[in-house]
């Protein structure tokens, strides 16, 4: 967390705000937009999965069993039975809250790696079966969506822009969340049960509902992440949708940022998604393994030095300026 | 003095694979009344409190918690009714600050973030560590964790407090603030049972005993009886833990 | 029809003892050094590459590869505890998930960009022959495979029964803190523990070339096998971790004979969901002993 006056922290705040809402207009490249999208998508799923992985310590790499299911309510609902994605997009929320109530049964019964696999597992086994439906959703081959051109309605837009703004309405979303559950008497119940949750049990912390309720929370905001990707890029299937990647993405972010922070998963993103630009941009086409050998270089470089996120470098620079600057101003 | 009965253990059983923790136990505790739970290592003390809190589920008997049945119950349903317990091996919430630890033992009762904070910070102030509030759990002491985990407990607002080896490791001075502090608890009404092997501390709290020997009640009674009954003697003496109390010395 | 069956369950048995040596690996160091390996899989292809060089620059037989790929990655487990796992294990849930993990995508991906995604093989003297026992072919390469698995699970075994070394790390597994009392040094058998885990996935990789390619996703594919197997065998459990291996192997083959080719996966993750939902504490039923 930032440190500083609370006038100060505003002062931080409105101004990135100010940029970033006027940054469509600043930024004319298409790539450029399309990386800031990317780095919005990716924190949005990074915050979501925080909520659970990072205050909660539940450690689930089977996130991508929610984007896509996510994504493919909408899509099924749009192209069967001509529904808004504005719509799909909430249903999708509601499946994947479905959805979360009996894998979180099943997973929570298990300690540490082996929840991961069990969580692993689930994404894998959807994908597996929506391999197999050929006629309720398209199979291996997916279905692109119809473009519609300029569709409001339909979320679907000519100019880059509209997207931008959308996921940044979702990143904002689930940073203001995330921000209330913190200040919240969750908050502290879902850290505690993080930290140690037969000793949160011994203190009243009903742990198996507040894990059920962070679960719902966390799956219904990914869901939603799910359809805006498929109205994105117009394009569905199983490898896509429920791959494991986007799952590796949610926890790394949190994880290299500042686990268990609001904006942990945010300085993760930027962090990993610019180095995935650099690489593309350096090497030309991107080369087979190099993007995730990156990724797990990171990774093992902030568990073993510095577990709580890069974000504690951060705060301990601020402070530091800020102190330098305090100590000079009273001199 | 109540006269009400705060805590009734009847028959508790538990077998851990071959091994019977804890056989056929049976005690009451009166209302407002402090109990010891005294016998040598692994005689099945900490065991019961586990079956008593409902960290683990006995495989028979029952326990009622001023009347009710807690036999079945999760640990914070337990916590819930009243029956608060402290750790043998603190657990803090260690990246919280003391404040943020007690608070969450407050939160039980009042959801609300400024009475919880209020009343996280009587409990602290109470134990002591007012000056320590805004400090990293992990960074205390060994005994500043033990005051944050009693702190914690009495957060919750409970009307009966199980504590665990609260004493052990500590000097005679700080022996004597422990002791106080649970003759202070004790004046606000609240039931205790503790597990303690520092007997100076027992005499000094306890007005009723009861001792376990692998898993069984071998002896019950007042600490007079109970520095004189030669089965209590024989257990400690005749068992494998070097541990001999220096039973009614200081 | 018997024979189909028949045909099956050995193709699944034969396999089932190379999951055999890379569960055995994994329910090791999960029983010794209480972290779970998610790199595993990572270095039975490791053990694959190096015995593909080695025969296809000095011609060497994988059997032969086995003195090569043992060895070395004995000594790659000994330096993965002392420099890496150690750095983690005083800490929380997180960095031990993490670390092999990480691990695991970094040799993965280095893999990939090192020798590209392309299938190799080696074809051995030895690689299309099989007996014949009625009706039931037995590939000569499996055959091998699950005798030497079998055998270096039977002096593992022995090994930590009947050596000192063996019983310190069945100590330090069944309680840490009374067997460094009684001085046995952690690191020091942690270190031995995961050299030994790692070599047998070299084993394993070795003893897969002349019948299996190697690319460098393989080892996704056996690591999975490895922890189903070890879950439903119970964690830290090695007799366990093998039987669960040869059923693992069995149930499989039956699956792809009976419902699909590609049904293995699907089989694979019903078997592990099925465990954690009704036997979460596996088939010895929470006994961990090595």
């Amino acid at each position: 967390m930032k440190v500083g006056s609370p006038a100060r922290k505003g002062l931080w705040l409105g101004i990135a705000a100010i940029i970033l809402i006027a940054l469509p207009l600043l930024v004319k490249s298409s790539f450029t937009i399309d990386i800031f999208i990317r780095i919005l998508l990716f924190s949005f799923i990074g915050v979501a999965w925080n909520l659970m992985g990072g205050y909660a310590k539940q450690l689930s790499l089977g996130h991508a069993a929610f984007f896509g299911l996510g994504a493919y309510t909408s899509t099924i609902l749009q192209i069967k039975f001509g529904i808004s994605p504005w719509i799909g997009m909430a249903a999708g929320g509601v499946v994947a809250m479905l959805a979360s109530l009996p894998i979180g049964a099943l997973c929570f019964r298990l300690r540490g790696p082996y929840f991961a696999i069990a969580t692993i597992a689930t994404a894998q086994v959807l994908m597996l079966i929506f391999l197999k439906l050929r006629d309720f959703a398209w199979g291996a081959e997916g279905t692109t969506i119809p473009n519609l051109g300029n569709a409001p309605l339909m979320m679907q837009f000519e100019a880059k822009a509209a997207y931008y703004y959308i996921v940044l309405g979702l990143a904002v979303l689930g940073l203001a969340i995330t921000w209330k559950v913190e200040r919240s008497w969750m908050g502290y119940y879902l850290v505690a049960i993080g930290e140690d949750e037969v000793a949160a049990e011994a203190v009243g912390v009903n742990a198996p509902r507040i894990k059920r309720d962070i679960y719902l929370i966390s799956s219904f905001l990914t869901a939603l992440a799910g359809t805006f990707y498929v109205q994105y890029i117009y394009f569905i299937d199983p490898n896509t949708a429920f791959n494991f990647n986007i799952s590796l993405e949610a926890a790394l972010v949190s994880i290299v940022g500042g686990i268990g922070t609001l904006w942990g998963p945010v300085i993760g993103t930027v962090l990993l998604e610019s180095s995935a630009a650099l690489l593309q941009s350096w090497l030309g086409s991107v080369r087979g393994g190099i993007q995730l050998t990156v990724y797990s270089l990171i990774l093992m470089a902030v568990i073993l030095w510095r577990p709580t996120g890069l974000i504690g470098i951060f705060t301990h620079w601020y402070e530091r300026i800020v102190h330098r600057r305090d100590l000079a101003r009273a001199a | 003095m109540a006269m009400g009965e705060a805590l009734v253990v009847r028959n508790l059983s538990k077998r851990f694979g071959g091994l019977r923790a804890v056989q056929d136990l049976s005690f009451s505790v009166n209302e407002n009344e402090t109990v010891a739970l005294i016998g040598p290592n692994g005689a099945g003390k900490t065991t019961s409190f586990n079956l008593i809190t409902g960290r683990y589920q006995p495989d028979a008997g029952s326990v009622l918690a001023f009347g009710r049945e807690m036999v079945g119950l999760h640990s914070y349903e337990v916590c819930a009714h009243g029956m608060a317990r402290t750790f043998q091996v603190a657990r803090p919430f260690g990246g919280m600050t003391v404040l943020d630890n007690v608070m969450t033992g407050a939160l039980l009762r009042d959801k609300d973030l400024g009475t919880a904070r209020n009343r996280a910070r009587e409990a602290i102030e109470f134990v002591g560590l007012a000056a320590k509030e805004k400090i990293a759990a992990r960074t205390l002491t060994t005994i500043d964790q033990r005051r944050l985990e009693m702190a914690r407990a009495l957060a919750t607002q409970p009307r009966l407090l199980l504590l665990d080896e609260v004493m052990a490791g500590l000097n005679p001075s700080e022996i004597d603030q422990a002791v106080s502090l649970v003759g202070k608890l004790s004046k606000r009404g609240l039931t205790i049972v503790i597990v303690e092997h520092v007997m100076r501390a027992v005499m000094a709290v306890a007005r009723h005993i009861v001792v376990l020997d692998h898993g069984q009640k071998i002896a019950e009674g007042t600490p007079k009886e109970i520095v004189e009954n030669e089965e209590v003697i024989r257990a400690y003496l005749g068992s494998d833990s070097a541990h001999v109390p220096a039973l009614g010395s200081t | 029809m018997l024979a189909t069956v028949a045909q099956a369950v050995v193709n699944g048995l034969l396999i089932g003892g190379v999951y055999a040596l890379v569960s055995i690996g994994v329910t090791l160091i999960f029983g010794v050094v209480k972290i779970v390996n998610f790199a595993q899989g990572e270095f039975v292809m490791i053990g694959m590459y190096i015995t593909f060089f080695l025969f296809m620059q000095f011609g060497i037989d994988p059997l032969v590869s086995l003195l090569v790929s043992m060895p070395a990655l004995f000594i790659v487990g000994v330096l993965l505890q002392h420099f890496l796992i150690r750095r983690v294990l005083g800490q929380n849930d997180m960095p031990q998930i993490f670390l092999t993990f990480a691990l695991s995508l970094l040799l993965l991906n280095l893999s990939l960009l090192l020798f590209t995604a392309n299938y190799r093989s080696v074809h051995t003297w030895y690689s299309d022959e099989a007996l014949h026992f009625g009706e039931v072919y037995i590939p000569v390469a499996k055959l091998i495979a699950f005798v030497v698995a079998m055998t270096l699970s039977g002096a593992l075994w022995a090994f930590l029964h009947t050596t000192d070394l063996g019983k310190a790390m069945r100590a330090a597994a069944q309680n840490r803190e009374v067997a460094m009392l009684m001085g046995i040094n952690p690191n020091r058998v942690f270190c031995v523990a995961v050299g030994v885990a790692l070599a047998l996935a070299g084993a394993a990789g070795s003893l897969l070339m002349p019948f299996y390619s190697a690319y460098p996703m393989v080892g996704q594919v056996f690591v999975l096998m490895a922890f189903v197997a070890v879950v439903l065998g119970t964690l830290g459990n090695v007799l366990g971790a093998l039987v669960a291996s040869l059923m693992m192997g069995m149930a499989e083959s039956l699956g792809i004979q009976f419902v699909g080719a590609d049904s293995g996966l699907i089989v694979v993750f019903v078997m592990l969901l099925l465990t954690l939902a009704f036997r979460p504490n596996g088939l010895a039923g929470g006994r961990a002993r090595l």
